[in-house]
């Protein structure tokens, strides 16, 4: 990681406190407005897939109704749902829209989201051991992890993540490695395993039970669209995800050097361990505006919106400081993360082989 | 409609399967905005009818709650919402009219003072049209007629004369069988709210006394006296009813008190922010356990756990921030608290409060 002695942290704080500064003392109606059009957007294309789902007997009927209720949940989850947990919007003062009540459409429930992610990831980010999230136990994208035999397998294990996403992203608190490890007793887990299936019950009993019997008739259409409506949405936000933390360049850290660690600490690790990808007005809104990642890590709970606003300013204080900016187009930056997952699937003494006759292209 | 559908149990559990919301009538919310704004969920809309010039600073907004609203009892306030610059705004105001009008004609009235410097009623004044739509609570009060009829003795002032004006068309419209005064207390003349309602009502009704007193048109204040109360023939029997600033309340109650009249007749209700009750320095603040956020912090002085929990990053819910709307009550778990407005102390045990007037008196654990 790029090293800055404390005054320069100090200083990087402050550039970086400024841009926040600045936003919170715009945030207002058009914020406000921005928001809500997009719940619009959603509640119109689930009500819109919903209703055309039983005619998915007519094949492109089919096909638009799975699309529009895989956006909407994507809308959902990504723009809506992390973003108000989040906070970005409890300024508002709505009760529907307020982080620490808001529930969302996929199978992890809030509360156990706004502990994984909102507390131990965006705390931790990329503290290996720490930071959970950082191949959700079940990848191995550091040498920081010792390599085992299974890891040679493990692009097996990250497409049946991307498919379960959602089932993936519920289970995170069971913490499973640690159970593996025998270091936490199922019995500890209870409570979780309780509310994860209520929560995953809902879900389930909304998409594949409810809607098809609903409409008896033509309920394996019913049930197929919403399959592929969720599968739609776990591929995407997979996909967003990895390419916010899992690109080539995005740095990882020992837990030693974060020990006591000051806020401008804190910041240069967000920004040095989080990637973004550029794209259209749409793929930013259909990630949640997480292609800023590295703005959305820096500031986490300002109205996601705003990154594309004030991107030039943290390039600017990134310049400034010369940290690196990790950006690049979508489809680079996700065959970085590819590359990253089947590297470290092998052993250290091949990857560094193979890492050694590719290195002038490596950095 | 739909919220009285989905409370039903089994619709309601339904609801929140699919909507994943605790208000799962309130999901379609944002386009209802749209399309009828008539039809939110999420609280009562009323749409703004008429806005009336009361005197220079007050205005009466006449408003058109949908059906589904619960009605009110005279002397009662209702929570109102607005969304000012993209922040949801409460703050409770009185219902100024009687409820036989949202009985008949299905409208209620607010009237509302214009507060220097107040965000909201300065908005209300500024900005709401007829046409538009506000959102409304529940009514909620006991500021109540007393049943059966007892002789009452009114003491408003300045804008807190807005129940009562609700209470004495309520009351004459029953012919009310006791005699009722009106002491009214206002800067001066032009300053009167509803003034010829009084006047009829009280050239009507015989049984019916009104006295505006005017506090500020002679060289001396003249506030409540004495003599204003001992002029009343059976003071001691009557139910006293009192509704307007600190200082006049305050005054009122020493006055009462002198003659004989108990805590147990004399109502109160407060019209605008109270003033906080004097509490002791010394022994106040202490450690804060927000336990679902997982924080703790010191605190010092009269600040509330509302101010403490802000201070210390969180964001929970709140209203008027004054006491009086709940929306920021939560779970305490264990501590001493004082409440601002009252200077009470609280049990140490498991109850619920209102975060923005509670301060805490040692260490304090609550559910935020």
């Amino acid at each position: 990681m790029k090293k800055l002695n404390e005054t320069q942290l100090q200083e990087l704080e402050q550039d970086l406190n400024s841009i926040r500064d600045e936003v919170l003392a715009d945030l207002g109606e058009r914020d406000a407005k921005y928001i809500r059009r997009i719940i619009r957007l959603h509640r119109t294309l689930e009500i819109g897939g919903r209703v055309m789902m039983p005619f998915g007997f007519i094949p492109p009927v089919f096909v638009a109704a799975t699309a529009s209720l895989g956006i909407a949940k994507i809308l959902e989850n990504m723009e809506i749902g992390h973003n108000v947990m989040h906070g970005q919007y409890d300024w508002m003062n709505d009760p529907n829209l307020h982080s620490q009540t808001y529930e969302w459409d996929t199978v992890c429930t809030a509360d156990s989201w706004r502990r994984t992610h909102n507390y131990e990831h965006h705390t931790y980010t990329n503290v290996i051991g720490k930071d959970r999230d950082y191949g959700y136990a079940v990848l191995r994208l550091s040498d920081e992890d010792e390599w085992k035999p299974w890891h040679s397998l493990q692009f097996i294990n990250y497409i049946l993540l991307s498919v379960l996403f959602q089932w993936g992203v519920g289970l995170h608190e069971l913490e499973s490695e640690k159970l593996r490890r025998r270091e936490i007793r199922w019995r500890d887990k209870l409570p979780f395993l309780k509310d994860f299936a209520r929560k995953g019950g809902r879900q389930a009993f909304k998409d594949y039970v409810f809607f098809p019997l609903l409409t008896l008739p033509v309920a394996p259409i019913v049930l197929a669209g919403n399959i592929g409506a969720n599968l739609i949405r776990n591929l995407w936000s997979s996909t967003v995800i990895f390419c916010g933390h899992f690109t080539q360049d995005a740095e990882t850290f020992s837990e030693a050097e974060c020990e006591g660690e000051s806020k401008g600490h804190w910041y240069l690790r967000q920004l040095t361990g989080s990637s973004n990808f550029t794209g259209g007005r749409w793929l930013h809104i259909l990630s949640g505006h997480l292609s800023y990642q590295i703005e959305h890590h820096v500031f986490p709970d300002l109205p996601a919106h705003r990154y594309p606003e004030i991107s030039g300013k943290v390039q600017a204080v990134c310049r400034k400081h010369g940290i690196p900016y990790n950006s690049g187009s979508f489809g680079k930056q996700y065959g970085t993360v590819l590359n990253r997952i089947f590297r470290y699937s092998l052993p250290d003494r091949v990857r560094t082989r193979l890492e050694g006759e590719s290195a002038p292209q490596a950095i | 409609m739909l919220a009285r559908v989905i409370q039903s149990n089994a619709m309601h559990w339904l609801g929140r399967q699919l909507s994943n919301q605790d208000n799962p009538a309130s999901w379609l919310d944002p386009l209802m905005t749209r399309i009828n704004p008539m039809w939110v969920q999420a609280y009562t809309p009323a749409r703004v009818e008429r806005v009336m010039q009361e005197t220079a600073d007050t205005l009466t907004f006449v408003l058109r709650p949908a059906r589904r609203w619960t009605g009110f009892r005279a002397g009662q306030h209702v929570n109102i919402c607005t969304e000012i610059d993209g922040v949801r705004r409460n703050r409770t105001f009185s219902l100024s009219s009687s409820p036989l009008l949202w009985e008949a004609q299905g409208l209620v009235t607010l009237t509302i003072k214009r507060l220097p410097g107040g965000l909201v009623t300065n908005w209300l004044h500024d900005q709401v049209e007829p046409g538009q739509i506000i959102g409304l609570g529940e009514a909620f009060g006991e500021f109540l007629i007393p049943e059966p009829a007892q002789p009452i003795l009114f003491i408003a002032g300045g804008s807190g004369i807005t129940p009562v004006v609700s209470q004495l068309e309520t009351m004459a419209a029953q012919d009310y069988p006791a005699p009722v005064t009106l002491l009214y207390f206002v800067r001066t003349h032009r300053d009167v709210i509803a003034g010829e309602k009084l006047r009829a009502l009280a050239s009507r009704h015989s049984t019916l006394t009104v006295q505006v007193i005017a506090t500020n048109e002679s060289e001396e204040p003249r506030f409540l006296r004495g003599e204003d109360l001992d002029q009343i023939a059976d003071l001691k029997s009557r139910e006293v009813y009192l509704c307007g600033p600190k200082g006049l309340m305050d005054l009122a109650g020493e006055l009462l008190h002198q003659r004989g009249v108990t805590d147990d007749r004399i109502h109160s209700t407060f019209f605008a922010p109270p003033a906080p009750a004097q509490l002791e320095g010394s022994e106040l603040g202490g450690q804060v356990t927000f336990a679902k956020s997982d924080v703790q912090v010191g605190s010092e002085g009269d600040a509330n756990l509302l101010e403490i929990a802000e201070a210390a990053g969180l964001k929970p819910q709140y209203g008027c921030r004054m006491g009086i709307c709940h929306q920021c009550s939560c779970r305490k778990t264990s501590g001493t608290v004082i409440n601002r407005l009252t200077g009470q102390v609280s049990g140490a045990s498991e109850e619920n409060v209102q975060l923005c007037i509670s301060v805490p008196r040692g260490p304090v654990s609550v559910d935020v």
